[in-house]
């Protein structure tokens, strides 16, 4: 195994956490998931070279990971529908069950009612990623990503109340 | 639970159905294929023009030892079709080439899949209109050349000919378009739309 191949692999051993939650964001389907991870890790592979560390590491990545799952990936199927997670929604709510997995999940399926942007801002926002940041991964001002974080906060509320 | 601390609390403590990935696992990733839309449609212009370029030349090496006469016109004929498709895919690979996910934001991204995307489908939409009657013409030719000037000019001359070819050109070439259109909506036109909803969200 070449030295640039090793290098990449521990980088996205370390941060496959990061690529796996944006896969979950945007995929519902266990087997398309894996190929939106595989499609990440390989255009991160190809841009690889390329990445002179001018960039945060993690902001590179969200770059990459981003672009790929909501414009260069295209899917094949559909295969959750909005009736299945409500169904995920209501049955979480009549348990009522509050303990941290319960709540993640609920807070997933709050992120998915979201537009793939509002999605992608509140996952970095969620990963402490600074506004700044964000601004340049999305290409909007830093003033319209504090507003539409109000916007998404708003409407988390609301899903999850 | 609903303010921002709050839910970076239980998104950070919580990854339910998160496997990590061995190293060989990734180590495969990086062997596989590419299955986002672009690097598709390079590798199937990249097929395309591999085997245009082996069936020209093949053709020019054979067409060379034939003596002049029909079957030289002919080859000839097809040889310059396939030199004007050499240059449609080669036209497709710049366009497509034009997209780089690594060093753009994801407006960026988005504004040139979009034009990308939009100028690709018009040119394959702009060569089929052009290449169709470049094929009844050649057609045409053939016929000639089978015929010979005469028989060819007198068939061409009765107003039946002409009108069933007249009919035969229109119905070919409109249905050909439709079904272009048809299929290239079909293949891409959901997606594209989605892109082009996504630009508007992000300048709204």
């Amino acid at each position: 195994m070449i030295k640039e191949e090793k290098n990449f692999i521990n980088l996205i051993n370390e941060h496959q956490g990061l690529i796996h939650k944006i896969c979950i964001m945007y995929e519902n389907d266990p087997d398309v998931r894996n190929d939106l991870f595989q499609e990440i890790v390989l255009q991160l592979w190809k841009s690889f070279p390329t990445f002179r560390g001018e960039a945060k590491i993690t902001t590179w990545m969200y770059r990459i990971a981003l672009n790929t799952a909501i414009s260069g990936f295209r899917k094949q199927t559909r295969h959750v529908k909005t009736e299945d997670l409500q169904e995920v929604h209501f049955n979480i709510s009549d348990y009522g069950i509050d303990d941290l997995e319960e709540n993640f999940q609920k807070l997933q399926w709050a992120i998915r009612q979201l537009s793939e942007i509002e999605r992608a801002m509140i996952m970095m926002a969620l990963e402490e990623v600074p506004y700044e940041d964000i601004a340049e991964t999305i290409g909007i001002t830093q003033n319209n990503v504090r507003v539409r974080m109000n916007r998404i906060r708003e409407k988390l509320r609301k899903l999850m109340s | 639970m609903m303010e921002l601390d709050d839910l970076k609390y239980i998104w950070k403590n919580n990854e339910p159905g998160f496997q990590p990935k061995g190293e060989s696992e990734i180590a495969l990733m990086l062997k596989g294929k590419s299955k986002s839309l672009v690097d598709k449609l390079m590798r199937s212009v990249w097929l395309e023009l591999t085997l245009t370029l082996a069936s020209g030349i093949t053709l020019l090496v054979y067409a060379l030892t034939l003596p002049s006469g029909a079957l030289k016109w002919t080859s000839s004929a097809i040889l310059f079709i396939l030199v004007v498709y050499t240059v449609y895919y080669v036209k497709k690979l710049m366009l497509l080439k034009r997209f780089d996910l690594a060093n753009e934001n994801l407006r960026a991204t988005l504004e040139t899949l979009v034009a990308s995307l939009t100028s690709y489908l018009s040119f394959y939409k702009r060569s089929y209109t052009i290449l169709y009657p470049v094929y009844f013409v050649l057609g045409l030719l053939f016929s000639f050349l089978d015929r010979g000037t005469t028989e060819f000019l007198e068939a061409l001359s009765r107003p039946r000919t002409i009108v069933v070819l007249l009919s035969v050109a229109t119905i070919f070439y409109a249905g050909t378009i439709w079904f272009v259109r048809w299929m290239l909506r079909k293949l891409y036109g959901n997606h594209l739309d989605k892109l082009k909803a996504l630009v508007n969200d992000l300048h709204g």
